[in-house]
């Protein structure tokens, strides 16, 4: 009687594993650009923005921040170091972050991405000298994964709360940016145990920021000059960039795929 | 003898009509390759935009050069019917005009600023899928230290395969444009959007004289 039971509840536990592993796959085709419901009105109102006036005040701060300060030192920054530097020092950050981008997978119930990240991790650790090439893309042909603590929040059944442009860092929302401080929590705490104050932390992020920047330099003022406003253009580009599963070199369901 | 010739003559004319046949249904049927359109189009515009003679002539008219090339595989109707949704059917003929004329306008201002940044960067096609009358185009643009993907959206019309959409990173213009403007027609209406971008054009044609 007792072993039934058990047999019901483990058929009933992989039942709705797999349900949540089918909910994901939903989530990752939910945007194809091939179909005319991807440009539906409603994807305006899709967006909950309930403290506008207060976010377009962060907007212009950032703005002015990102202009008068940020900018400039990643240009400077650009000046002193050469490119393939650069993305070498946006590789080591973007490794540094692969264990608990593995964690979140697994959490989500993407037990095979999970598994890619962690393969990644421990191929650019060793091949990639501390992370700083990207050996995993280029010779094993694993692509980056996405798993972030939003992500995970998200399948648990956790809102979006609403948008938030947060000082200093730009559009999130409000489960997305909780999100943010777990993972610099858990990534700081990973790595550096030996400091643990705050001007520590915000440095080595510090870095991290103007080095991506000086990678994508003009990008920002790009969408700015061109979107009448430019508030609502960087809104609607987080969350279409937020919907977007990986990069466009896996295609989710591709009918006709060449290689060439 | 003459049934022996009847038959051959016969049997020819079966051959012909099954290869008439073959060759009228696989003109039909096949449809062309977004790619191989796609290929030699983004060519011509990057060789336009690498050429020094475009530097020498004024800002506006480099524009104008570049939108010349880029409408003969952009489709500015379907790009301006899709970015301004529902609102589209409510336009008349006239309208409509006139909103495809000011939004082309805008993007060859946007796309000004782009002729200078160019340095010979490749463009890679990597993939490519069709759905029906449907295509996406993948491409990597590849920069010195990163490739951004870019992948153009596109629509069969008769024989040609004709771009509405730009995906930069995952991110549509034209989806993009759509929120702003859905907003603006909300709060100040059509005529207010219309304004505003004839208003941002002319701001950046000042900003234009003054570099």
């Amino acid at each position: 009687m007792n072993l039934k039971h058990l047999r019901q509840w483990s058929l009933r536990l992989s039942l709705s594993l797999a349900l949540v592993v089918v909910g994901i796959g939903d989530i990752a085709g939910a945007r194809d650009f091939l179909n005319d419901e991807s440009y539906e009105d409603q994807a305006a109102t899709e967006v909950y923005d309930p403290i506008e006036p207060f976010n377009r005040v962060v907007f212009t701060f950032n703005d002015k921040v990102f202009l008068w300060v940020l900018n400039p030192v990643a240009t400077g920054y650009s000046k002193v170091l050469p490119s393939d530097i650069r993305g070498c020092i946006g590789n080591f950050f973007y490794n540094l972050g692969e264990p608990v981008r593995s964690v979140n997978c697994l959490l989500q119930g993407r037990f095979r991405d999970s598994g890619l990240a962690l393969s990644r991790f421990a191929i650019n650790t060793i091949g990639g000298v501390f992370g700083l090439a990207d050996a995993a893309t280029e010779a094993f042909k694993i692509n980056r994964v996405k798993g972030t603590l939003g992500q995970t929040f998200s399948v648990w059944g956790i809102g979006d709360g609403f948008y938030l442009v947060v000082p200093l860092l730009g559009p999130s929302t409000l489960r997305d940016f909780s999100g943010d401080l777990g993972e610099a929590l858990a990534t700081t705490a990973w790595y550096y145990p030996w400091d643990d104050d705050f001007v520590t932390s915000a440095t080595v992020f510090g870095i991290q920021d103007i080095n991506y920047i000086s990678l994508h330099l003009g990008a920002y003022e790009d969408i700015k000059s061109m979107s009448i406003d430019p508030y609502v253009a960087f809104r609607n580009a987080y969350f279409q960039a937020r919907n977007k599963t990986s990069d466009h070199l896996v295609l989710p369901n591709p009918t006709i795929n060449i290689n060439r | 003898m003459l049934k022996d010739k009847l038959k051959a003559i016969f049997i020819f004319a079966l051959y012909f009509i099954i290869l008439m046949m073959f060759f009228s249904q696989s003109s039909a049927s096949a449809t062309p390759d977004p790619t191989d359109q796609m290929r030699p189009f983004l060519k011509k515009v990057t060789d336009a935009l690498a050429d020094p003679a475009l530097k020498t002539v004024p800002k506006k008219e480099q524009g104008q050069r570049i939108i010349k090339i880029v409408r003969e595989r952009f489709d500015f109707q379907e790009m301006s019917k899709r970015v301004l949704g529902h609102q589209w059917r409510n336009l008349n003929d006239k309208e409509k005009g006139e909103f495809e004329d000011v939004f082309t306008q805008l993007l060859q201002y946007a796309y000004i600023g782009k002729i200078d940044e160019y340095a010979g960067q490749k463009i890679e096609f990597t993939q490519q899928r069709i759905k029906g009358d449907r295509a996406e185009v993948q491409t990597l643009l590849v920069d010195k230290a990163k490739s951004i993907p870019v992948s153009y959206i596109m629509l069969l019309r008769g024989e040609q395969w004709m771009a509405y959409d730009v995906v930069v990173e995952g991110v549509s213009l034209v989806r993009n444009y759509m929120e702003q403007f859905q907003e603006i027609i909300r709060k100040d209406g059509y005529a207010g959007l219309v304004k505003q971008i004839e208003e941002k054009i002319d701001h950046i044609e000042k900003e234009n004289k003054g570099s």
